[in-house]
């Protein structure tokens, strides 16, 4: 195949303004898609991602386009995740490609992620096509989006097309923008071999398959590969392409986008952002920017029931088989027993793996309140990495402790200014820039990661109704007067309900969590004291009541089955308790740290 | 010959009715003991109260007949059982419903048509629920003569504000003259029914109540504190004035106390009776032991079998003009599920369980053995020996351990 012939690109853009929208409609005016087999959004193929309406794995997909210049082109789609916390993904995914087609919404205009987005395309030297979608939308206001575009992006919007995916307008000149605006790979099919992965994935027949990117060279069956970051060799099995099925083909050459399987067993033998070449005839240089996905929130993962932890264990080795971004390790928490101390890219990664585990694998979760890692500088001059609170050292042994920052853009709709100032000061956060953008301010703040990562991005959306956009990187860790807050209950502390928090909102949070967690605690047999306590010092103090009165007067009539019954549902209710001392503590109590 | 009991009409119903296995669920679950309980449901109230949840039917034209009918043909198809002929009654109870709706004449027929079925146990309990307003010394008497040896009144309050807010139809005196009456007609089995927990009923309010029904010198006595069932009137639309719960408490202890003094053994968490008097019939049901069931909703146990009559009355009566045993639910219960009842059952009274049994379910179970541990502290469980039961302080939390137990 001419590499002419091929064109490599991306869709890019800010949550709901289209991307998947937009895929489909290309899938079926290519003819990709058999229409009657048709299920809304195919890229978005796991439950989660079409419950959710996010992207979160990358998938690719082949689409075959006779343009209007009578040729027949090879168009690489290759989606990425459209969240935050994948942005290194995302960063991968683009590096595969030659174009990205970046959608704004004609009513919204740019929101961070565009930008985020638009940046993370310009960095991999990709052609951008602007397009604007949701014309048809009364509020569209397509000239105003146009200026935006220059004035914000500096593209040409007037070559921005305006289109409407959800019914089709316009969406026939993308596919020959696609054509016409971006170049073809260049690359030589006769050099070594190297190729670039963009995503892989697990499938318990064939091993991982993984999705590659060709800059030079061929790749087919019975080859010899090498994996150039941690120097394992495989024989290649099969290589083909998505359309969007996987459909083996003879080979892949320079330019290329498929898959390629080669009996490899584990997701992290094959992560993304690797390169692979010839065992006999290597490349020179590996690709650029590979990078171990690190993992920025910590929690704890323990099952309900004791006697769940191998369960556990092996789900999350499966889980990893196919996630190598989230890591774990045993753990021993005194109030929870045997489980993991788990890392997760964010919070949204945080709650898929928690949600893939319970349905897939059937398990109920308690998930301990999440915490970034911190650095800390021992009196005896260690540094040490902690990721967990309880196993902070006590304080006279701590001479200073670092937290994780980030830089992060707000863009929001003027009037909501004021508001935002509050909550990034509630948040700690340090003012870096404004700029205006007609009606709207692109805010630059500095935030302590650990103040973002659990509800600031649903904080930030309902007091912006909705309307302000945020995204972040991670920059660098500065020294904080920070505390361990710990949670007694009747007098034993819980180990995992222990928080790292700043001491100027020590008191405040400790106060909201002991409040919250008598409203979750049941009444027992004997009453029970909630207290918050730095230290040995108490700042707020709760009580459950004891169990009064718990009782059936009757079993009517010898009815015995209605009263087993009862209590059966009773019953299952409890099942998601988790006895801490004599205390039963449920399941959401643990997560009430993070919610408080 | 015992009158339908031809075994070809049994036959001729399984072949009928091929696809409702239900109905002939007793004929292939024999009984694992000889000696049955037998509870009879009569549904009909003149009046529903507001916290009854129970099954029951409006008292129209006719009903109460056709009902007898169905009951009657219903004793028949089970006396007709291939296994009915082995088993003894030890015990009759008529709930309700109001069961002294039913004429002399009409509650006679009910016992003789028992008796042609069933060996009845000349020592036999036989017990019928009584409102005060539906009873008079005669029908009393007429129920003695007809074999009922045992009364249930339903007194429920001696506040004449709190009855009409029940829905009940007697007041504190037509409570005592029923009392006096089944008295006077020779029962010397007798028990009184009261509700405490009721709305607008304060702490003097019961105590006054319960010392008066003491000095009656019932032989038994059923305290029920209020539960708001869904299926009730107040359930669904909520009622206003319901104590609090250390009132509902001290409410508890005032009997608990009361009874204690004049005598009475608080023999299950409802339950006081004088020595020699506990209901032999409500035994059955906490020993897990076998009892059938007749009537619209009643409920059996057979052969390891728990099983449910269809509800409705018209219902119940139109599948026994079609010759069919009225069975709605059935389910065999698990050797856990048995374990669990037993327990959850037997500890609902003072004599409590074998410890043997409590320890078949911990075994393996260090947590819920742990969990014991704290009933005992708190002195809500207590062992003697090779039994196990709740305390008084128990009882009112007892929910809490079942549901544990299960």
């Amino acid at each position: 195949m001419a590499l002419r012939r091929i064109r490599n690109f991306s869709i890019v853009a800010h949550i709901d303004h289209g991307k998947s929208t937009l895929a489909d409609r290309l899938l079926a005016l290519t003819g990709t898609m058999d229409p009657k087999k048709a299920v809304d959004q195919v890229l978005d193929s796991m439950d989660l991602e079409r419950e959710r309406g996010i992207t979160i794995k990358a998938h690719t997909v082949r689409l075959l386009y006779r343009a209007r210049d009578g040729q027949e082109y090879t168009l690489n789609l290759i989606d990425t995740p459209g969240h935050v916390d994948f942005s290194y993904e995302v960063s991968r995914a683009l590096a595969a490609c030659e174009g990205a087609i970046l959608i704004v919404d004609a009513a919204q205009g740019i929101e961070a992620q565009t930008l985020a987005n638009f940046y993370l395309a310009s960095d991999a030297n990709l052609t951008i096509v602007p397009v604007i979608n949701k014309i048809d939308l009364p509020a569209a206001d397509v000239e105003g989006t146009r200026t935006q575009i220059t004035e914000t992006l500096e593209l040409d919007g007037s070559e921005a097309l305006a289109i409407s995916a959800k019914h089709g307008t316009g969406v026939p000149e993308v596919l020959e923008a696609i054509v016409a605006r971006i170049p073809p790979p260049e690359g030589d099919p006769e050099a070594p071999l190297k190729a670039l992965v963009f995503d892989s994935f697990y499938d318990s027949y064939q091993g991982v398959v993984v999705h590659v990117r060709l800059t030079d060279g061929r790749v087919r069956p019975g080859m010899r590969i090498l994996l150039m970051s941690n120097g394992r060799s495989y024989e290649v099995q099969q290589v083909g392409v998505f359309s969007p099925d996987m459909r083996p083909v003879e080979e892949l050459s320079a330019g290329q986008v498929g898959y390629l399987t080669a009996s490899i067993k584990r997701v992290a033998d094959a992560k993304v952002g690797e390169t692979i070449t010839e065992t006999l005839r290597p490349t020179a240089a590996a690709f650029p920017g590979y990078r171990d996905a690190k993992p920025m929130v910590f929690a704890g993962l323990y099952s309900i029931d004791d006697t769940e932890y191998e369960a556990l264990r092996d789900a999350l080795e499966k889980l990893r088989l196919n996630d190598p971004a989230f890591t774990y390790e045993p753990e021993t928490s005194l109030a929870l027993g045997y489980g993991f101390r788990c890392g997760f890219l964010g919070m949204l990664h945080m709650e898929i793996v928690q949600e893939r585990l319970e349905r897939e694998f059937n398990l109920s979760l308690i998930v301990t309140a999440p915490s970034v890692q911190y650095k800390v500088l021992t009196t005896a001059g260690e540094v040490i990495d902690i990721d967990n609170p309880s196993k902070l050292p006590s304080p006279d042994r701590i001479e200073q402790m670092d937290e994780p920052y980030v830089t992060s853009s707000v863009f929001v709709p003027t009037e909501f200014m004021t508001a935002i100032y509050k909550l990034a000061q509630e948040k700690r956060g340090e003012h870096r820039s404004l700029e205006y953008h007609g009606k709207r301010v692109h805010i630059k703040f500095d935030f302590p990661l650990a103040e973002i990562v659990v509800d600031f991005y649903d904080r930030l959306k309902s007091i912006s109704k909705g309307y302000a956009s945020f995204d972040y990187e991670l920059s660098e860790f500065r020294p904080s007067d920070l505390v361990k807050l710990d949670i007694l209950l009747n007098g034993d502390p819980v180990d995992a309900l222990s928080s790292i928090v700043h001491r100027d909102k020590a008191y405040e949070k400790g106060k909201a969590l002991v409040e919250k967690l008598r409203k979750v605690i049941p009444r027992q047999l004997f009453e029970v004291a909630i207290q918050a306590a730095i230290g040995s010092r108490v700042i707020a103090r709760e009580t459950v009541k004891a169990m009064g009165k718990n009782v059936t007067a009757k079993c009517y009539g010898g009815d015995i089955t209605r009263k087993r019954k009862l209590l059966e549902r009773q019953k299952e209710g409890k099942k998601r308790m988790k006895q801490v001392g004599k205390v039963e503590v449920p399941q959401e109590a643990f997560l009430s740290v993070l919610k408080s | 010959m015992r009158p339908g009991s031809a075994y070809p009409k049994m036959h001729f119903l399984v072949a009928d009715n091929p696809s409702s296995s239900s109905s002939s669920i007793l004929a292939v679950s024999a009984p694992e003991a000889k000696e049955l309980g037998l509870y009879v449901h009569v549904p009909f109230c003149t009046k529903r109260c507001g916290y009854c949840s129970f099954n029951t039917a409006p008292l129209t034209d006719g009903a109460m007949a056709r009902y007898l009918e169905a009951l009657h043909r219903e004793i028949d198809l089970l006396g007709a059982l291939a296994w009915a002929p082995g088993v003894r009654l030890a015990t009759v109870f008529l709930g309700g419903g109001t069961p002294s709706l039913l004429a002399v004449d009409e509650m006679a027929a009910a016992l003789d048509g028992i008796r042609a079925q069933f060996e009845v146990a000349p020592d036999a309990e036989i017990t019928v629920e009584c409102n005060p307003e539906s009873v008079t010394r005669e029908k009393l008497e007429g129920y003695r003569v007809a074999g009922v040896n045992r009364l249930s009144l339903g007194i429920q309050s001696l506040d004449d504000t709190i009855l009409p807010r029940l829905g009940r139809l007697h007041d504190a005196r037509g409570a005592r003259s029923a009392f006096e009456a089944a008295r006077e007609a020779g029962c010397v089995n007798l028990s009184v029914d009261l509700m405490y927990g009721l709305p607008g009923l304060d702490l003097a309010g019961w105590a006054g109540a319960v010392d008066a029904v003491l000095d009656w010198q019932p032989d038994h006595v059923s305290a029920y504190g209020l539960t708001l069932d869904a299926g009730s009137l107040w359930g669904a639309a909520g009622v206003e004035g319901i104590p609090a719960e250390q009132e509902q408490i001290d409410q508890y202890w005032r009997l608990a106390h009361a009874a204690a003094a004049r005598g009475l053994e608080h023999y299950e968490i409802s339950n006081y009776a004088r020595p020699g008097c506990r209901s032999r019939h409500n035994q059955i049901y906490w020993r897990a032991a076998e009892y059938l069931a007749a009537g619209p909703g009643a409920c059996g146990f057979v052969g390891g079998i728990r099983y449910a009559n269809v509800r409705a009355t018209p219902r119940y009566c139109e599948t026994l003009a079609a010759g069919v045993l009225p069975i709605e639910s059935s389910e065999r219960l698990s050797s856990r599920q048995k374990l669990g009842e037993r327990l959850i059952l037997g500890l609902r009274t003072a004599d409590g369980v074998p410890t043997s049994w409590l320890e078949t379910r911990l075994d393996g179970d260090q947590r819920l053995r742990q969990r014991l541990d704290t009933w005992r502290a708190q002195a809500l469980l207590a062992g003697t020996g090779d039994r196990i039961h709740l305390t008084e302080a128990g009882f009112l939390l007892s929910d809490a351990l079942f549901v544990e137990l299960l």
